[in-house]
């Protein structure tokens, strides 16, 4: 902040649109249930409607109260852009929950469960970096969680082997059916230690030492790292058969790496990286074959009622949708399978029509914008390339699973960062809240 | 009205908000840039650099030696704080020396200094043309000129 205010007004400000947004929300679906033309429905009662809604507010309440005491001096529009997101999440849990054919009355609940405790995380990392030094003081052991959690699922991906399906990264812990995805704290951790490394080596990799035609490059000490974040990437994209979070891992360095030094050369390196290592895995492995295909022939006969099913559902929500939506409550985003969390991006532009489909992608981009102008302003580059990082992981994240449910290229299950779905998704994007609030902190 | 129209109005009103979150965001966030182009951090950053001094020998300054200091197209040394590089230093003149960008090249004028401006340990009355490499001393403040 340039000067310090006394109390979060913008922030609170900001924060009555997501409680609007309930609140008109919520009276819309209460409405459509008597008018939908669906002869069968589940009656939403008051308490799996107003609960969550009355709790998310609640929960943002808290939240803005706690940054006003531990962060008064960090970026005001981080929380209401996250919570908004939040809170579409919760409404689409709580439409798609009540479905005929979905029957999870409770999904918004289940849902506002997680928000809330991401909510608390993000608390929670905004008062632990207090001093931030220490999160780039242990960047070895943070590369050494993220490395354990990859391995966690390497190892589950290989027990679970099975030559064509994706396979999934999820690790249940404990009895009730919790799950957790490792793989969302892996990228956290993955920006942490790049963050680190790139700082210290900024000018050794800007500057380049072994000259090899007109490149310059920089010797393998500094260099290492960097390859290793790229093959660390090729093992999940292989061994987990997690595209999404591969391609994420593979942007996130891209981007870290030009932003550090501003050499195009890292740029155009990793995509030609990334061309031969597609090249390869499209003549090696049949289910990119098969991912590939479905974009290519979704429309084939064969394809759009098999392989193709999903897609071909999503595209006809959109199409659905038009441009001004069918209402919320008043589509069939159920007839998508996933529509909860890899296809919330459809069930959403269904609903929402491309206006609302549009308004969405704007939040993001405020989003990305803000987080970059808090790279911009951070005056030390280890806070500004984390900034820069973990900004990044939401840009890619939109971009991969908002591309695929469009089918402009093939689909990886990457959640839609706070709206879809998923516990430990919604929990790790509000970790990264946390870490872009104290960054925005300007220390004098 | 029926339940159809209120529907329809709900359904706007939905909508609307989303895009009046994202307007009010961007209105606060123009008002922070503004803020930042005020701010004189934000103003050195755009600035034309055309070479580095470095200090090797700091006299009474506070100068680190080590320290790099920009060199833009016209940069004043001198003890005023008006000037591009301040040397806090009773060696050195209010306005002590000029640094010019031209023709490609740094020419350094002395401004009638007291104690004048030396070039590889030479003292200059008229402007003399520099390379990265040169020792320039102003006052009992020595530097190193560096691209």
């Amino acid at each position: 902040m340039i000067y310090r205010r006394r109390y979060r007004w913008t922030e609170m400000g900001l924060l009555l649109f997501p409680a609007a947004f309930m609140a008109v929300a919520l009276i819309e679906l209460q409405l459509a249930q008597n008018a939908s033309t669906l002869l069968t429905r589940n009656i939403l009662n008051p308490l799996d409607t107003l609960g969550p809604a009355i709790g998310l507010v609640f929960a943002l309440a808290v939240t803005h109260v706690l940054l006003n005491l531990f962060a008064p001096d960090s970026d005001q529009t981080l929380l209401p852009i996250a919570g908004m997101l939040a809170s579409i999440g919760v409404i689409m849990a709580i439409r798609i929950g009540s479905s005929p054919g979905f029957d999870v009355l409770s999904l918004g609940a289940k849902q506002l469960a997680w928000v809330i405790l991401g909510l608390g995380f993000c608390v929670g990392t905004v008062i632990l970096t207090r001093d931030l030094r220490w999160v780039r003081n242990y960047k070895y052991t943070w590369a050494v969680v993220g490395l354990a959690l990859v391995g966690v699922t390497l190892v589950n991906a290989i027990r679970t082997f099975n030559t064509n399906a994706p396979s999934r990264d999820v690790l249940t812990i404990g009895a009730g059916g919790l799950s957790f995805q490792p793989s969302e704290l892996v990228k956290i951790c993955l920006v942490v230690f790049f963050a680190g490394y790139l700082s210290e080596n900024q000018e050794m990799l800007t500057a380049g030492s072994i000259p090899i035609g007109a490149i310059k490059l920089p010797p393998l000490k500094q260099l290492g790292p960097l390859l290793f974040m790229l093959g660390l990437a090729l093992i999940i994209a292989v061994g987990i058969r997690e595209l999404g979070l591969a391609l994420l891992i593979f942007g996130m360095v891209l981007s870290m790496t030009y932003a550090a030094t501003s050499r195009k050369v890292y740029v155009f390196g990793g995509l030609a990286l990334f061309t031969v290592g597609a090249v390869i895995a499209f003549s090696v492995f049949s289910y990119a074959r098969v991912r590939l295909n479905i974009v290519s022939n979704a429309f084939d006969p064969n394809v759009a009622t098999n392989s193709g099913y999903q897609i071909v559902q999503g595209l006809i929500a959109f199409g659905s949708g038009g441009v001004f939506g069918s209402g919320l409550g008043l589509g069939h985003p159920t007839f998508i399978p996933a529509s909860n969390t890899d296809y919330i991006a459809a069930a959403f532009g269904e609903e929402f029509g491309f206006a609302g489909l549009l308004a969405l992608l704007g939040l993001f981009m405020l989003l990305v914008f803000r987080g970059m102008f808090v790279a911009l302003r951070s005056r030390d580059s280890f806070n500004q390339l984390m900034a820069v990082g973990l900004t990044s992981v939401f840009a890619l994240q939109t971009l991969v699973i908002v591309a695929g449910n469009l089918k402009l290229m093939p689909l990886t299950g990457v959640p839609l960062p706070f709206v879809a779905y998923g516990g430990s998704s919604v929990v790790a994007n509000f970790i990264i809240i946390g870490f872009l609030l104290r960054l925005s902190e300007k220390k004098t | 009205m029926d339940t159809y129209t209120v529907l329809l109005i709900l359904r706007i009103a939905l909508v609307a908000i989303l895009y009046l979150v994202i307007l009010r965001v961007v209105a606060v966030a123009r008002r922070e840039m503004k803020l930042v182009e005020r701010a004189p951090a934000a103003v050195t950053r755009g600035k034309d650099i055309v070479g580095h001094l470095v200090v090797i020998d700091s006299g009474s300054t506070v100068l680190r030696p080590g320290a790099r200091l920009d060199v833009e197209p016209i940069t004043t040394i001198g003890r005023s704080p008006t000037n591009t590089i301040v040397l806090d230093s009773t060696f050195v003149s209010t306005e002590h020396t000029r640094i010019l960008f031209r023709d490609r090249s740094l020419w350094v004028e002395d401004m009638n200094s007291r104690n004048g401006t030396l070039v590889d340990q030479n003292r200059i009355s008229e402007p003399v043309a520099v390379t990265p490499g040169t020792i320039l001393q102003v006052g009992d403040v020595r530097f190193k000129f560096a691209i």
